[in-house]
């Protein structure tokens, strides 16, 4: 789950909502109703405690309206929260056992700070998708969609789809598999990974959604050796801003993380991405935020076997793209750090300006969710 | 979030600003589960009971209600205006594990003539422990003077085992595969779970060595919606040149060696059952393929008129199962696209189209999107990684390319 957090782009964002004042609630063409799941996750945030939900079974966002936008001190010293089994407390309030509850994505309302899991009660074709809410006290509720406002887009079908009957996509056996979605400007951001061809898709989506398929798509690119370039798929990524300039930071499927100005972002376009740090082997980037501390800007990326990296970013307008192999310990790119303490996080989020919020795996499959000071 | 509903003139209470939507679900005769006073515990005053009621159209859906509680005293609670906690206190249901601190499960409270009930948000699971508690005393007016608590415990038969589900088919077909292959479909009997399928698919080499992370992990793994085709898409990092997985740990599969791709047992299919078997496909590494497929080199075999013989379409190298299913279409000369039977065999290398209706005389087109990909994850006119030093390289932009045939 992203969210963007730059000084300059919070300036900016507060000027927004001072006009916003005046201007029509995102959330005023919302219908009310109650959204249809088949699946839940990525989660994001989006202004006015608005969510975003990918479901990725039904190729489609649906944008909710939490209601939870009671604004909460960002500073405010909330006291430490750690839930050890936090699958196990889920799994009981939702009746079943702790082996059919799956957590796949988690985000931060930056508003009322409180914490939404996407879950699945189950594992198979019949799982049901539930949105869980943890509140500052720790106290686990599920969210209510019966009536909701809401918005839905729908992603468009691939362009031909000779192989089955047309219109039921249900029956279609291809999926576009969402691994990341982020708020910005207006617009939201997919990232999607086909499970037939090798796409390498970014959508824009212009919020509030209107038409189904008004998203521009561009096909995104990685170079490497200066000399070899392939489709990317793009497995996370968040909105940074450098020089003034909105950029994604993206780590590939593939490979290290790059950045990509975001007006690159045309209808049809090509984007290859500037590789800015090579993050290690045998290891997969899972989730990344970025957080302020002191005036500088950090990236924190949770990754499969290579722990929590915290990355400066103090030279990231200047930094030398990466274009060729650099041996472990070279000091090309971006410098980063490992944080011991976070050992063995799957996913994060920014809880509020001092803490982030971890899901960590723990032995015997339990799961703790905590929060931790901003490193 | 609980809820809680209010049968009778009373209008329903909203808690925590959630409306209260639905019909009282009918009551069925009592099934199973006894109420029973909670060990060393003062004798109730009141007789109260706890059963556990199906729905007869959902057979896990299981209410839980409440008789021997006094008319005075539903009405009171009618007319309290209570929050979850008070709820919870008076009536809860549990899911019964070693942790004792669990929340209660999530669902709706009813008051209706002569009983209380609770509707839990989801369908039991099947092999669960429940464990239903409802203390007399947290009643409105009833007071300390009132009964201990009364515990019931419940459990919903275990699903029966049946080890049925099997590894049904694995593409490519093909024995030997480039050392650049992109992808392997699985194909299951039945729908299966998710969650665990990096633990339980290996690639092996010659000597029996597990591969070390051979392909890419999703978390949420990259099934189609019946959950019956799983895509193990194999490490980008460790087939793209020029990146650092490659040029450092090396590929997942080298040219000239064995492995095996191996699905083991342990891997659980939709109702959580092991499947039958462990599943074992040997394949042999060749060359790495980075020739993007050429169409004009396909070969057509036009079916004759008046007959719905197949038309056979014969490619020079496997083409990648899905996607020569999906991206391949007959039209008329018009566009106007035919409906038939689409079959891929020969190892992927020969294409088959059995019209609905016989073929008339005339022009057809096969419509091919680009985007069709070879073993390699090639595309027509474009590399799976494109060398930008090659001089030759050519690249088609239009997304659909034609072949035409005749019917005569």
């Amino acid at each position: 789950m992203k969210r963007i957090h730059h000084i300059v782009l919070s300036v900016m964002m507060l000027g927004l909502m001072a006009q916003g004042a005046f201007a029509k609630s995102l959330t005023s063409e919302m219908k009310e109703g109650k959204p249809e799941f088949k699946s839940m996750g990525p989660l994001a945030f989006g202004p006015e405690g608005i969510l975003f939900i990918a479901d990725t079974k039904s190729a489609a966002i649906v944008a909710i309206a939490t209601g939870d936008a009671k604004a909460v001190a960002a500073d405010a010293a909330a006291p430490p929260l750690k839930i050890e089994g936090i699958n196990q407390k889920i799994a009981g309030l939702l009746g079943t056992s702790v082996d059919q509850v799956l957590i796949d994505d988690m985000a931060v309302n930056p508003i009322s700070h409180n914490i939404y899991l996407a879950v699945s009660r189950g594992r198979g074709p019949e799982a049901i998708p539930v949105l869980v809410r943890i509140k500052a006290g720790g106290t686990l509720d599920v969210v209510s969609l019966e009536k909701v406002k809401f918005l839905r887009a729908e992603l468009p079908d691939p362009p031909v789809d000779g192989a089955v009957q047309q219109g039921n996509r249900q029956n279609n056996p291809r999926r576009e598999s969402i691994t990341d979605i982020a708020f910005l400007d207006g617009r939201l951001l997919v990232a999607g990974l086909s499970n037939e061809e090798f796409a390498s898709t970014l959508r824009a989506i212009p919020f509030p959604f209107r038409t189904v398929a008004n998203g521009t798509s561009v096909e995104i690119y990685h170079g490497a050796h200066g000399r070899f370039e392939t489709r990317a798929p793009v497995r996370t990524f968040v909105p940074f801003m450098i020089a003034n300039q909105e950029h994604l930071l993206a780590a590939y499927t593939c490979t290290p993380l790059v950045q990509f100005p975001i007006s690159d972002l045309k209808p049809g376009a090509k984007v290859k991405g500037k590789t800015i740090a090579e993050l290690g082997n045998r290891n997969r980037p899972l989730d990344i935020i970025v957080y302020e501390i002191a005036g500088k800007n950090y990236l924190l990326m949770a990754n499969s076997s290579r722990g929590v990296m915290k990355i400066s970013t103090d030279n990231i307008g200047n930094v030398e793209g990466i274009i060729a192999p650099v041996p472990d310990g070279g000091k090309k790119g971006l410098a980063y750090e490992t944080i011991e303490s976070m050992s063995g996080v799957d996913q994060l989020d920014r809880l509020d300006n001092k803490h982030v919020v971890v899901l960590r795996r723990a032995e015997g499959g339990s799961v703790i969710l905590e929060t931790l000071p901003l490193p | 979030m609980s809820r809680i509903r209010v049968h009778g003139a009373l209008p329903a209470v909203l808690i925590a600003g959630m409306t209260v939507i639905g019909a009282p679900v009918n009551c069925h005769p009592f099934i199973a589960g006894a109420a029973a006073p909670a060990p060393h515990e003062q004798a109730p005053q009141r007789k109260y009971s706890l059963l556990w009621k199906f729905d007869t159209a959902n057979t896990n859906k299981v209410a839980i209600e409440v008789s021997g509680v006094s008319a005075a005293a539903l009405q009171r609670l009618q007319k309290s205006n209570w929050g979850l906690s008070q709820w919870h206190g008076l009536l809860s249901v549990f899911v019964e594990t070693a942790d004792r601190d669990l929340p209660p499960m999530v669902g709706t409270y009813h008051v209706q003539p002569g009983l209380l009930r609770f509707e839990p948000q989801f369908p039991l699971e099947p092999g669960v422990v429940y464990r239903a508690i409802f203390r007399p005393d947290k009643l409105p007016g009833e007071g300390s003077s009132a009964a201990t608590h009364i515990v019931s415990v419940f459990q919903v038969p275990r699903r029966e085992q049946s080890i049925g589900t099997v590894v049904s088919h694995i593409y490519p077909s093909a024995e030997i595969l480039p050392e650049n292959l992109l992808k392997f479909y699985v194909h299951f009997s039945a729908p299966m779970s998710r969650g665990e399928v990096y633990q339980h698919i290996h690639l092996r080499d010659g000597e029996g060595k597990v591969v070390e992370l051979p392909f890419l992990e999703l978390n949420e793994e990259l099934w189609d919606n019946r959950m019956t085709r799983l895509t193990l898409i194999i490490d980008p990092g460790r087939i793209k040149r020029g990146v650092r997985p490659l040029e450092e740990i090396g590929p997942a599969l080298e040219e000239g060696k064995t492995y095996t791709l191996e699905i083991e047992n342990e891997l659980k299919d939709g109702n959580g059952n092991p499947l039958k078997e462990t599943f074992q496909k040997v394949i042999k590494i060749g060359q790495p393929d980075r020739v993007p497929p050429d169409h004009t080199t396909w070969k057509i075999q036009s079916p004759k008129p008046n007959t719905r013989e197949p038309l056979v379409l014969v490619f020079p190298e496997p083409m990648d199962h899905a996607l020569a299913q999906r991206m391949i279409r007959v039209t008329f000369e018009s566009g106007k696209m035919l409906e038939g039977k689409r079959i891929l065999e020969d190892q992927e290398r020969r294409w088959t189209f059995t019209p609905t209706a016989t073929w008339h005389p005339g022009e057809y087109k096969l419509a091919i999107q680009t985007t069709i990909e070879d073993l390699a994850g090639n595309n027509i006119g474009k590399p799976f990684d494109v060398d930008l030093f090659e001089v030759d390289r050519r690249e088609i932009d239009t997304s659909t390319v034609y072949l035409k045939f005749v019917v005569r």
